[in-house]
């Protein structure tokens, strides 16, 4: 199954009102939206709320995507869209306010005491993404080759097989394996951070 | 959960698996929480190798997403029966306050065709004239030549005549007696006439 073929199928179950679709969807571009969302808004704050608004369009919409295009593609316009009218909105929520103008002079040079994120948070995630940076670093070579060709690159299994000159069961192999070791070096920081975030709320 | 199990997802989020086993999968997914719970970690492992500089790491927006869903609808369905609840009493006045707008609408257009002099005598009288009760706007209306004195209700069809009488010698004196205006100013006058004779 493709991986156009699999949106469609997770796309068709999250239609018939199956939200557990819908959140393998979710999971599955939150990544991608955030990045096209980071190419208007800078805060990471602000990003995640305008990140899971897209989300939140996307569901009302769903009944209206007959698969013309890939879901991606639609996913794309949406956020694009959402993105452009959260700037509009909030240019006009700054033109409303009053804003010092000693606060309007630091406003750029203080991104850190913008963000509303909980320093246990910040060092979570921070936590986190130096976790799988120091796991991805410690992959055999082969390894390491494979994910990176798959993930960053874009290449199919077979393109990969290819490249890496080996039988495309070695890659499915090999890809696995990579994403096995990432996983369990996050692990116990996932949990601990779910435990964090329950104590929070 | 077998390492199979986690091989099938890896190969599934990469569209390289079978359409056979990628439809049995998808279905374990949407039941089985460990098997889930790959899917996010191998997609959280995708969001940082594709991360671009401005994004934020996510992991696992689909519950917040999902719970933000499910909260909206019923916040929804809460403030819809909260402004139903809130409107009731209004639809009901509004729903009487039509009916009455339509009645005096269906009066007011009943008694524009009738003749003048019928009109001028109903609102002397207050009393609604048998044309009023029986006949309807758009009805075509036979004129039937009959003496006066021969009948008690003069301005009628022989028919309607017969039915009113039957209806009147019907229901008992409680109940509301079919009657014609002419007929009852006839008998005042006659009243009167007889009073001043004497």
């Amino acid at each position: 199954m493709s991986e156009k073929t699999l949106d469609a199928e997770l796309v068709k179950q999250a239609q018939k009102g199956k939200l557990h679709a819908f959140e393998l969807l979710v999971n599955r571009y939150q990544q991608k939206v955030s990045n096209v969302v980071s190419k208007f808004v800078k805060d990471i704050h602000e990003n995640q709320d305008v990140t899971q608004e897209v989300f939140i369009k996307v569901f009302r919409a769903l009944p209206n995507f007959r698969g013309d295009s890939s879901f991606y593609t639609w996913i794309y316009r949406i956020a694009v869209n959402t993105s452009k009218n959260h700037l509009v909105a909030k240019s006009r929520r700054i033109q409303n306010s009053n804003v010092e103008p000693s606060d309007a002079e630091n406003f750029a040079s203080a991104a850190d005491y913008r963000s509303l994120d909980t320093p246990d948070a910040v060092y979570a995630r921070g936590e986190l993404e130096q976790a799988m940076s120091k796991a991805v670093e410690s992959l055999p070579e082969e390894l390491k080759s494979a994910i990176l060709l798959r993930e960053v690159d874009g290449l199919s299994y077979d393109e990969i097989a290819e490249q890496m000159k080996c039988p495309i069961g070695t890659v499915r192999s090999r890809i696995f394996r990579a994403r096995d070791a990432i996983d369990a070096a996050l692990k116990p920081l996932l949990s601990e951070n779910t435990k964090r975030t329950a104590y929070v709320r | 959960m077998s390492d199979k199990s986690n091989q099938n997802i890896s190969e599934l989020i990469d569209g390289e698996l079978d359409k056979n086993s990628s439809e049995f999968l998808l279905k374990r997914l949407m039941s089985d929480k460990t098997l889930s719970e790959s899917w996010n970690n191998y997609h959280l492992i995708r969001s940082f190798l594709q991360k671009e500089n401005q994004a934020p790491l996510l992991h696992n927006m689909g519950q917040s997403v999902i719970a933000e869903l499910k909260g909206k609808s019923i916040s929804q369905d809460m403030t819809t029966s909260k402004s139903s609840r809130l409107l009731k009493p209004f639809m009901g006045s509004a729903i009487a306050a039509s009916v009455a707008i339509m009645a005096v609408f269906m009066f007011q257009s009943n008694t524009i065709n009738h003749d003048n002099t019928i009109l001028a005598e109903t609102a002397a009288n207050s009393f609604k004239t048998s044309d009023q009760l029986i006949t309807p706007p758009a009805a075509y209306t036979a004129r039937v030549e009959q003496p006066i004195y021969n009948t008690r209700y003069p301005s009628i069809t022989p028919q309607i005549q017969q039915y009113l009488t039957d209806r009147n010698a019907h229901f008992s004196d409680n109940l509301p007696r079919y009657y014609n205006a002419e007929y009852l100013n006839q008998l005042k006058k006659r009243k009167t006439i007889d009073n001043t004779a004497e």
